[in-house]
């Protein structure tokens, strides 16, 4: 009991200034947030895809959130295109395979490579990327807040796209990439729609399908340990005790009117929430 | 204690404040830019360590322990929100 105050109370037995927060503590927090990121890091190293994010994206929610964002800007709607669908899906099967994460390959291969792959002629074309997100409308939501991928899904010119939504292995870490291509073709397609293109383009706007056939994979059925969650709770919990002991330690300092060498409780418990606080609301997800 | 703390300082205090206001709308306006969140995050804890070292020195209190000390806080705040960022 006596050790368990000399963390949280100040008193002569910790030079009147909470064990917890003095450096060699404070040191010792960092030592060991650091030691459960390098233990995170060798089980990416040692066994890939024990950690990752789950997800529950799929190709038919993304093109009608897509539509939907075009519709509420006044523009039409695109069309899906098994060609663009294909060159997507190469994208983020080239991604996982060459570990990168990039519009560009480490080879130098170029978006509009893997495009031209599919023999799709087209005059204007894009790209947008996304992974770690759990659900669409979240990464729907990250690229209209992004000016350069707002462009690509409200573009007037684009006519069609293509969307690829692939798990794997990426960096140790079990992900969704998601890759959606846009282009306008050449020439006026004239040949007959293919089956998967006639089911998508009668979707409904904003319509909330289940994962289609073609993308199940059991990969993902199973929950997927978040590096991410792990991390946020330690980091949650040292947040906690730390403020709480700048509070008691403050408190007593204070009704004891103990003069002392020392930081502004005010100041780091200012500084610690702000942080607590964007640390905790971090949303999953990234985007390129 | 708070009170009593920014009624000494309330200018300083209300730089303090004006630098975690910053570095929390500058962090949230670029969700989903892990690259460029972290950089908000070395810069606001940056500026919260610089802040410490005018707040003591106005004081007449800086000393190296003090130093250490927002050192470390401002480290800890920088790898907790680094390594959450993905």
């Amino acid at each position: 009991m006596k050790k368990l105050s000399l963390l949280f109370i100040p008193q002569s037995g910790n030079n009147y200034r909470a064990s917890l927060l003095q450096p060699g503590f404070l040191g010792l927090f960092i030592a060991i947030y650091l030691l459960n990121q390098s233990l995170l890091k060798s089980i990416t190293i040692i066994k890939p895809g024990i950690l990752g994010y789950s997800s529950e994206i799929t190709v038919e929610k993304v093109l009608s959130q897509t539509n939907q964002q075009r519709q509420n800007n006044n523009l039409p709607s695109l069309r899906f295109s098994s060609d663009l669908s294909q060159s997507a899906r190469l994208k983020a099967e080239d991604m996982f395979a060459n570990d990168y994460w990039a519009h560009n390959s480490p080879e130098g291969s170029s978006p509009w490579d893997f495009i031209k792959s599919t023999d799709y002629q087209y005059s204007v074309a894009g790209e947008n990327l996304a992974k770690d997100f759990y659900d669409t409308p979240s990464m729907v939501k990250a690229w209209m807040h992004s000016p350069t991928h707002r462009d690509n899904i409200v573009h007037l010119k684009y006519k069609e796209t293509g969307i690829a939504v692939v798990n794997g292995v990426l960096g140790g870490i079990k992900t969704t990439l998601v890759v959606q291509h846009f282009g306008t073709p050449l020439v006026a397609t004239t040949g007959q729609p293919t089956a998967e293109e006639k089911q998508l383009n009668s979707l409904p706007l904003a319509s909330s399908q289940v994962l289609s056939e073609t993308q199940q994979d059991p990969v993902v059925s199973s929950p997927s340990i978040s590096p991410v969650a792990i991390s946020k709770t330690l980091g949650t919990i040292m947040f906690v005790i730390i403020i709480g002991a700048l509070i008691i330690d403050g408190v007593v300092t204070l009704k004891n009117k103990t003069k002392r060498l020392a930081g502004s409780a005010t100041g780091h418990i200012g500084f610690l929430l702000v942080i607590l606080m964007l640390m905790l609301f971090t949303r999953q997800g990234s985007i390129f | 204690m708070l009170t009593k703390q920014i009624k000494q300082n309330p200018i300083e205090y209300l730089a303090l404040l004006f630098i975690l206001i910053t570095g929390a709308v500058a962090f949230i306006l670029c969700s989903y830019h892990p690259y460029w969140q972290r950089r908000i995050i070395y810069a606001t804890s940056t500026a919260y360590f610089a802040w410490s070292l005018y707040h003591h020195h106005r004081r007449g209190d800086l000393d190296v322990s003090i130093i250490i000390e927002y050192l470390l806080f401002a480290l800890f705040a920088i790898i907790l929100v680094s390594s959450t960022l993905i």
